[in-house]
């Protein structure tokens, strides 16, 4: 198991550095500069050019990324000229994280039960219930859903705030927002693969031992029907908390999104760079934990390393 | 037995975390509402303040909070000059000299605001090493332009404290709207110990500043709010009715105005597309943008070296139509190049010298005279004319170039082609000279008609189109250069602006720009706050002295 666990990180390590160096010269190749502006004399351009380092060759540029990376230290951003990366990841982090688990926790609860009634009551109008809000959560887009829900319980009926991420009524609208589309495929994983289970052989055996329906429902279903939906929890958590630029401008949520999205169009290298290794680092963690999980909840794979 | 536990405990977490996973910001307290009139202001932008750093500046939103936390020598509100850290001043004869005399006031941790926070200040945003965006807004004060980019020491900058209360500012030559300029965020008094005790994080949180002007910061919360809070100490605190203010970063423009119609936010500026929606309680201001198509001039393999084919582009163009279609009338035709908001000699420029350089219907006619008399001299049939005119990647981008479009080939029978990048690319395409038409914009750094018409001298850094310059770069001896040189140096403020005219009314003629529109700003405000001041220049909303009614 430890070292299983040891090749996951230093795989996880390798991959980190590739992409950190990829987004480095991908960024540098977009056309177009960070300090073009209406009023841009050559000297004043300069100036910036040499104080953020960018006169430098490009190699050297990247040396002394990578050095101050490995301090931590991420840079200042070239917009928000008194920030740093790090201090705008950890100012924004917390609120698209909080939002993300909020999302998370309704998608997995409402996802897997869903799922689970939806297979139990195969064909029947609770089945065919459940597929269309499979359906809807999968098809509506994020923004339309947003919309809806802060036009209708928002603005109509006053039942909920319209925006802004201050109170518990306030996380409400844009948790389900976000959460939906997971929801919706959660629900669809775990009503594909409990249909799958409930013809395997044990629990034919299980049956035929006259354990009760609940307990093989409970014991042999669904904890072996899960592992796909935990496999698709990895990548999940990583996007999901990592901040929906769309949701979270239209719910005024000060999180991540926005600066990733806005720094791109802004040139703002160091934030690009910055939020896309925070990113990356957050997704292989995730993946990580998740492969590491599966040993625990399928022996198989701990006797097949 | 211990994985049910286990179970048990982790569906327990996860029940918990919904309801008790504490959010990250405290819930704001809703007091202050309901004994005595309201004392707090709320408002949206759509980004966030990117620094309240005041060298560093250079956006809109920026320049607005600075200078309702720092204290320009001089204020503008309303247009108005007024005097603010400078009780008084004196302009020399020649006009070269400007001597401040400062009041007594405190900074707000107790400190003398010297004459020396001032030169400080200025010297720094000269300062190479400082790297401001905004540096070249100094190119008025004697040796600005040479100082920044390094050629000569700070100390030959014509900025000096004479003593704790006396600025001396020399100029590079006369600009008679210099006052205006040190009314902007970039000019205040700045704090060397608190600058060299924070290095890059000077400004960027609450305690890392101090403050001389109405308001003081009180938090910073990163891509969620600034929050001001009145200045006790400011000389003239008995004027500043609000004591706390809030700046919304709400990033989704329709989000805004539901936030508003909640009760949310006091102001808010409303997107076109709901202009007719809230028609009744809409107010509308300029902006002072001014957009407008910068025109290939000194490039002999595009046609619009021609000044004939330029002329018949501007009055093919119907400006009225592409407003309608493009904006919602939102916008303002534009038949001119100054904005006619700019201050004339004593009333605006626009009421002083009304001129309409183009129909804004366009004239068929007339375009047609013009194209007849570019094609001779081309020696081409107009559909052998292709020109491609360069716009920006964003949908409302793309409409108004396919309009612009459709009404240029259809009135003349050229091929116009439209090509998109993104908003940095094209700003950089624009300044490297490589485009045949662009469509770009500019907003006044004062209210004077110079700041427009300085773009067009031939051999301004800003001349992108090549406006009197021949196939080789060389300037071409011309009318308009000579009205401006006229104007840079005369001392009689009526000749001067007589000069100005007829340096707009020469390039119109000769088709340098295509002038297109004025950017107007919708907004919605609580009836009950009284004294909002919105202008075109330096801070675009000015709550100094907004109240509310009771």
């Amino acid at each position: 198991m430890a070292k299983y666990i040891l090749k996951r990180i230093v795989i996880s390590l390798a991959t980190l550095l590739v992409l950190i160096t990829a987004v480095f010269f991908l960024v540098r190749l977009m056309p177009g500069d960070p300090f073009a502006s209406e009023k841009m004399p050559p000297d004043v351009k300069a100036n910036l050019e040499a104080y953020y380092g960018l006169d430098k060759p490009l190699i050297v540029q990247y040396f002394t990324y990578m050095g101050q990376l490995l301090k931590g230290n991420m840079g200042y951003s070239m917009v928000y000229s008194n920030k740093t990366v790090n201090d705008i990841i950890a100012a924004t982090f917390p609120y698209s994280a909080d939002l993300g688990i909020r999302a998370l926790t309704f998608a997995v609860c409402f996802g897997i039960s869903l799922g689970i009634v939806a297979a139990l009551r195969r064909g029947k109008p609770l089945d065919y219930g459940c597929i269309l809000i499979a359906i809807v959560g999968t098809s509506v887009p994020d923004f339309i859903m947003g919309s809806l829900l802060q036009y209708f319980f928002g603005v109509q009926m006053k039942l909920l705030p319209v925006a802004q991420y201050t109170t518990w009524k306030h996380t409400i609208l844009p948790s389900i927002a976000v959460g939906f589309y997971s929801l919706a495929s959660i629900s669809r994983y775990m009503r594909t693969s409990m249909l799958e289970v409930i013809s395997q052989d044990y629990i034919k055996t299980a049956k035929s031992k006259g354990i009760s329906n609940f307990r093989i429902t409970w014991k042999h279903q669904i904890r072996n029907a899960i592992m796909p939906v935990v496999t698709m929890m990895g990548p999940l958590v990583a996007s999901v908390l990592t901040g929906t630029f769309v949701i979270e401008a239209m719910f005024v949520v000060p999180g991540m999104g926005k600066y990733y999205v806005e720094s791109i169009s802004t040139y703002d290298y160091t934030i690009v760079l910055g939020i896309t290794v925070f990113y990356g680092a957050f997704l292989v963690i995730c993946n990580t934990v998740v492969d590491i999980l599966y040993g625990f909840i399928d022996p198989r794979i701990k006797i097949a390393k | 037995m211990l994985k049910r536990l286990l179970a048990l405990a982790l569906a327990g977490a996860l029940a918990l975390s919904m309801v008790a996973c504490g959010t990250p910001a405290a819930p704001a307290p809703e007091g202050g509402e309901s004994e005595g009139p309201k004392t707090t202001f709320k408002y949206s932008e759509l980004s966030e303040v990117p620094t309240l750093d005041p060298q560093l500046a250079n956006s809109v939103p920026s320049n607005t909070a600075i200078l309702h936390i720092q204290e320009p020598l001089v204020r503008m509100y309303n247009g108005v000059l007024e005097p603010g850290a400078a009780e008084s001043w004196e302009i020399s004869e020649d006009g070269l000299t400007y001597t401040f005399h400062l009041r007594d006031m405190t900074w707000s941790d107790g400190q003398p605001v010297t004459a020396g926070d001032f030169e400080y200040g200025i010297k720094r945003l000269v300062d190479p090493n400082t790297a401001s965006p905004y540096g070249w807004f100094a190119c008025y004060i004697k040796n600005g332009s040479p100082c920044n980019s390094g050629e000569l020491p700070l100390e030959e900058l014509g900025v000096k404290a004479i003593d704790d209360k006396t600025l001396e500012i020399t100029l590079e030559y006369v600009a008679d709207y210099f006052l205006q300029v040190v009314s902007n965020a970039c000019y205040v008094a700045t704090r060397q110990d608190l600058v060299e005790q924070y290095g890059q994080d000077f400004a960027a949180t609450a305690e890392k500043n101090a403050y001389t002007g109405p308001f003081v910061v009180k938090e910073v919360k990163t891509g969620d709010r600034l929050i001001l809070a009145k200045n006790p100490n400011y000389w003239n605190a008995d004027q500043t009715k609000l004591e706390e203010v809030e700046i919304i970063v709400v990033a989704n423009a329709n989000t805004a105005v539901d936030m508003y119609n909640a009760g949310d936010l006091d102001y808010v500026q409303v997107p076109s597309d709901l202009k007719d929606l809230y028609a009744d309680q809409i107010s509308e201001f300029f902006d002072g943008s001014n957009d407008f198509l910068r025109v290939k001039q000194d490039d002999p393999n595009v046609p619009t070296h021609n000044k004939d084919l330029r002329l018949a582009i501007n009055y093919a163009i119907n400006r009225a139509e592409f407003i309608t279609l493009t904006s919602n009338d939102v916008y303002a035709a534009n038949p001119r190049y100054v904005l006619p908001q700019v201050a004339g000699v004593n009333k605006t420029y626009g009421e002083e010298y009304p001129y309409e350089a183009y129909p804004v219907n366009g004239d068929a006619d007339k375009a047609k005279e013009h194209l007849d008399a570019a094609l001779a001299a081309l020696g081409c049939a107009a559909s052998d004319i292709t020109i491609e005119l360069l716009t920006t990647d964003t949908e409302s981008s793309k409409k108004q170039a396919e309009v612009l479009q459709q009404q240029i080939q259809s009135v003349l029978g050229i091929n116009i082609t439209i090509k998109q990048v993104p908003y940095k690319d094209r700003l950089k395409m624009e300044s490297e000279r490589d485009f045949e038409l662009v469509f770009t914009g500019w907003a006044p750094d004062y209210s004077d008609p110079y700041t427009y018409l300085e773009l067009q001298i031939a051999d301004a850094y800003y001349n992108y189109g090549g406006y009197n310059l021949d196939f080789d770069g060389n300037v071409i001896e011309n009318e308009f250069d000579k009205y401006m040189e006229f104007a840079a140096t005369t001392s009689d403020k009526q000749a001067r602006m007589d000069a100005l005219f007829a340096a707009e009314k020469q390039m119109l003629e000769d088709g340098a720009v295509v002038p297109l529109l004025l950017r107007r700003v919708l907004y919605m405000k609580n009836e009950n706050l009284e004294g909002l001041a919105l202008y075109f220049l330096g801070a675009r909303i000015d709550f100094t002295r907004a109240y509310w009614a009771e």
